[in-house]
């Protein structure tokens, strides 16, 4: 096993163009994931059971199905009902309604964290019920969920090359087709995988400083 | 020619499971009266106020707030539970203040009076600030206009609870033991608070309190609550200096033995 430094450099520019679609991909989803988990852990709040008994079966069967399978069917199987998504769209969708699965339990945590006190006041003002999750429930339970959202956005970076499986040229897909064509792994692989890790760290590092400080907030 | 009661309780019963929290309970109180709610705890007192500001609801009975249906509307002489938007329409006549302030914290304290005047469409934001000022100013609170409520003390952040209540400008105003959470020096600023109010409006106010002292002087009437019914009803005077039922007499006794005030 032998580093050959002239591939590593040859094949930089188009493990680059990978490295772009992942980050495309992690930014997408992840903002999918924040809003759509938001919408579900408020829809299984409602009273009404129209709205929250769907947005319950949901959550329960996205999570009870790996990403994977997921990512086929909206890429493989909605087609045959009519919807065609382009590969990172499906893959952007399935990342973000995965992990917005899992999100909606952080913001479900966060809200019920909330003393009762807040929603009786709101009340007794006289909000209505968008006023009081818009400008009390929301402001002060989203501080407090932030390093756990962000925990789970730097998961969903690291499950991104599972894209590769719906034809995605992320940079795990790249890497893949470069070794394949020149029977040579080590480079391309070790690049992808010092890559991940060039973000993952910064990432975890950045992440206990989310901890400390949004921990301190106090009332 | 006499008014129409502000407030009409009519055999109003509620329970959680087995207990019995009140009990085909029938009261009436008129405009600009001072009501104070006494009684052991566990006797149903805080719920007659959480069920008029609509915290909680009732299982039987009516309440007339100006002889109109609080948690029911007439339509077409069919009697309804009240609608989201009839409950709103009650809710802006009552205001209330907690035993634990339940101030919003990540406001200012000018913030948290004047959100609701501004979210409710009551007011603009520059009337909502004038009305806000004017109201701290009356709590004696204008210096802490912008500080957070995690910056002041028990009794400041009452007394802007107090403030934020009345800045919709309610006609009844609802006091949940807003003393019982103060260290005991902090608790003659916010009753002072209240007696002002007394003075210098003529807003109808019931106050659930353990403070004797200032039930005796505040009220108008006293109302002596134990398992979710009315054991005795009168001025202060008849029912502190001259009980008439075993249990006030047992109650009052107690409370004196305790070391509370009255």
């Amino acid at each position: 096993m032998e580093w050959d430094w002239a591939f590593a450099f040859e094949i930089l520019p188009t493990l680059g163009k990978g490295i772009v679609v992942t980050i495309q991909a992690t930014l997408a989803g992840s903002v999918l994931a924040m809003v759509v988990g938001l919408g579900l852990a408020i829809a299984r709040r409602v009273k009404n059971r129209w709205i929250a008994m769907p947005a319950s079966f949901f959550v329960s069967f996205v999570r009870g199905t790996p990403l994977l399978v997921q990512l086929y069917f909206l890429f493989y199987i909605l087609p045959d009902i009519g919807i065609l998504l382009s590969p990172l769209t499906a893959g952007i969708v399935g990342l973000g309604l995965h992990y917005a699965t899992y999100t909606a339990e952080v913001y479900r945590a966060g809200i019920d964290n909330l003393p009762r006190g807040q929603w009786e006041a709101a009340k007794a003002v006289n909000l209505s019920t968008r006023a009081t999750w818009q400008h009390i429930i929301i402001p002060q339970a989203i501080p407090p969920m932030i390093p756990a959202l962000a925990n789970y956005l730097v998961a969903m970076f690291k499950e991104t090359p599972l894209l590769a499986a719906i034809t995605v040229l992320e940079l795990m897909n790249q890497a893949r087709s470069i070794a394949n064509y020149h029977y040579k792994y080590v480079e391309p692989m070790t690049m992808v995988g010092v890559f991940f890790l060039l973000v993952s760290i910064p990432s975890v590092i950045f992440l206990r400083y989310l901890e400390r400080r949004f921990s301190t907030v106090s009332q | 020619m006499v008014r129409t009661p502000i407030i009409r309780f009519d055999k109003v019963s509620k329970s959680y499971g087995d207990l019995d929290v009140l009990q085909q309970l029938s009261f009436d109180v008129s405009h600009g009266e001072k009501l104070a709610l006494i009684g052991p705890s566990g006797s149903g007192k805080t719920t007659i106020l959480r069920i008029l500001m609509t915290l909680e609801s009732l299982d039987s009975g009516s309440i007339f707030i100006e002889g109109e249906g609080l948690w029911h509307e007439e339509n077409n002489g069919q009697r309804q539970v009240a609608s989201d938007a009839h409950l709103r329409h009650m809710r802006s006549k009552i205001g209330m203040v907690f035993q634990l302030f339940n101030l919003f914290p990540h406001k200012t304290v000018l913030e948290n009076v004047t959100l609701a005047p501004v979210l409710t469409g009551a007011m603009n934001a520059s009337e909502a600030r004038v009305k806000g000022l004017e109201l701290l100013d009356m709590v004696g609170l204008s210096d802490k206009a912008e500080q957070k409520p995690a910056q002041l003390s028990g009794g400041q952040k009452q007394r802007t609870a107090i403030a934020r209540a009345l800045a919709l400008q309610p006609r009844i105003m609802l006091f949940d033991e807003v003393t019982s959470a103060l260290d005991p020096e902090l608790v003659e600023e916010v009753l002072n608070v209240m007696r002002k109010l007394g003075e210098e409006t003529d807003m109808t106010m019931l106050l659930v309190t353990h403070e004797m002292s200032f039930a005796r002087d505040f009220a108008d009437r006293v109302m002596f609550f134990d398992s979710g019914k009315i054991v005795e009803s009168g001025t202060p005077d008849t029912l502190f200096s001259n009980p008439q039922h075993e249990r006030t007499q047992m109650f009052l006794k107690k409370v004196i033995a305790a070391g509370l005030r009255v």
